[in-house]
């Protein structure tokens, strides 16, 4: 293997071990759920609310907005994830709820797009 | 009307002027662009302007990427198709073959958006659920289209290694999400590529400025109609980007050349965004950086609203492809004048510090990983669209519901 074939593979390698070493660091921004407007979209964020909405859509999506009084925001939790959540029943209006993810704009509205298990939690 | 004319004037020279600037997009362009919406007097100036801008940057970013970047003979056949018409000095040729492309391809992408119009919606919803399976078909197709044992095994490493980088990058907010997309792709194909132009210390052969098209016509045709029906299945299949739809629609056509791997590219590039555009009020779904600021612009989009939008379209690209041809035939010449290391050189640092004002130290650490893998992809003889493996391995792991066990494993 040439000498420039080499310094490109382990460049590539070290270099995205950085990245995921930094990914793993970082953590999202802790805000009231009011703090979140256009300027973080696709900034990750943590938040927590009360869910006054939720809709089942046939696919499996559950759609749910949530509320801290002062600013609603809505949180699309889609098939695969709603799938993989084990309270995801226990997702009622009324109950307050941790949600992390990253927020998107999407149809003149802001949401927070939760992608993992851990990123949609019930608050008892 | 005046007013119209005025902004769409306003976003070909715009786009013009961006176009020229390797390694800017119209997605990075956006968030400007809208931060200054106040001083459009209406929302249609203001997508008009973006629409105008969209077209003209397409059609001109051909000028910076046949002539910049260029590689020695030696390495020509695994960097860029462009390139090759290049250093045979019919560099003009390129453009013009591109913009001819572009302009046909629009024609006919309206003709076939109009016929299909009332058939998108229930194509998009059907195809949905199964939208995996034409991406792992083009993840396939492109490690065995390289033909070798070793070089299939080639791509398939690139692939997978761009995936990895595309799943930690797309999947973390390390780097803001709006430009994570910059860093990414000027790395793997621009920087790299002007890397191993200074290291062969390249130089650009001299051009031969005459207007022959050396590509047989039935060639043309049959590129712009398979580009533009291609276009609009890109628009259809995230993650599907231009190169890949290219290389498929040439081995369907059975059209291995340079000029005709140009113009089935520029017909799918043209045909993706006239579709994107029009995807709004087709599917309801924005396709494009372009349309996702037009929905923000004009929510309720209706039907009078795309016409207006497909005037513009095709207004803003009879003038952008003048424009095009025009600086096609001269810049050559300014390039034969300036010493072509310091040029590169000076490219190198420009895209840097861009991707440092927009997405901070994160974004170069991006920037420099991309870069490599685009340079190993290079070094290792393969096509560089195998670094569309960035795009492809996290929209597998999406339809295949795949991510959220993915990230949660990843931890990010």
């Amino acid at each position: 293997m040439q000498k420039l074939t080499l310094l490109c593979l382990l460049s590539s390698i070290i270099g995205l071990l950085l990245i995921y070493y930094a990914a793993l660091m970082l953590k999202p921004m802790r805000l009231r759920l009011d703090e979140i407007d256009l300027e973080l979209v696709g900034r990750k964020v943590a938040t927590t609310g009360y869910i006054i909405y939720r809709r089942n859509h046939v696919a499996g999506h559950v759609f749910l907005i949530i509320s801290n009084r002062r600013a609603k925001i809505e949180v699309p939790i889609f098939s695969d994830l709603a799938s993989k959540l084990k309270n995801v029943r226990e997702l009622k209006v009324g109950r307050k709820v941790f949600v992390s993810g990253v927020v998107d704009y999407y149809k003149g509205r802001l949401q927070i797009i939760p992608r993992k298990p851990e990123d949609v939690r019930l608050i008892r | 009307m005046i007013e119209l004319i005025f902004f769409c004037l306003a976003g070909v020279a715009s786009g013009i002027v961006f176009g020229l600037v390797p390694g800017t997009h119209i997605n990075n362009l956006l968030p400007l662009i809208l931060s200054f919406s106040l001083i459009f007097p209406s929302a249609h100036a203001l997508a008009t302007f973006i629409v105008a801008l969209s077209i003209a940057q397409t059609l001109v970013s051909y000028i910076p990427s046949v002539f910049l970047g260029a590689p020695n003979e030696e390495t020509a056949l695994s960097v860029l198709p462009g390139h090759r018409l290049l250093l045979a000095g019919r560099g003009y040729e390129a453009i013009k073959l591109t913009v001819l492309a572009s302009l046909f391809s629009i024609l006919l992408t309206l003709a076939l958006v109009a016929i299909l119009s009332n058939h998108f919606v229930w194509l998009y919803e059907v195809s949905r659920p199964y939208i995996q399976y034409p991406i792992l078909a083009v993840i396939l197709f492109m490690a065995i289209s390289e033909h070798k044992p070793s070089k299939i095994s080639f791509a398939l490493f690139i692939i997978l290694l761009s995936g990895a980088f595309g799943v930690v990058v797309l999947g973390s907010s390390l780097v803001p999400q709006k430009h994570v997309l910059f860093p990414v792709l000027a790395g793997m194909f621009g920087v790299s590529t002007l890397l191993i132009s200074l290291k062969e210390k390249s130089r650009i052969p001299e051009q031969i400025a005459d207007d022959t098209l050396k590509i047989h016509r039935t060639v043309f045709l049959k590129s712009i109609t398979l580009g533009s029906v291609f276009g609009i299945l890109v628009g259809f299949l995230p993650a599907i980007g231009v190169s890949q739809a290219a290389t498929i629609a040439q081995y369907l056509g059975s059209m291995g050349e340079a000029r005709a791997f140009l113009a089935t590219l520029a017909s799918i590039n043209l045909a993706n965004e006239v579709f994107s555009l029009n995807s709004l009020y087709l599917v309801g779904n924005p396709r494009s950086g372009a349309s996702v600021a037009i929905q923000r612009i004009l929510p309720e989009l209706n039907f009078f609203d795309v016409l207006l939008l497909t005037g513009a379209t095709c207004f803003s690209s009879g003038i952008s492809s003048l424009a095009a041809l025009w600086l096609g035939k001269r810049i050559p010449r300014y390039l034969a004048m300036v010493n072509y290391t310091y040029m590169n050189l000076a490219i190198i640092l420009f895209i840097t510090l861009l991707v440092l004002f927009l997405t901070g130290i994160f974004g170069i650490l991006t920037l420099f990983v991309a870069t490599s893998v685009g340079l190993l992809c290079i070094q290792l003889g393969v096509r560089r669209s195998n670094c569309m493996g960035t795009l492809l391995i996290p929209s597998l792991l999406f339809f295949t519901g795949l991510n959220p066990t993915i990230l949660s494993f990843l931890g990010i």
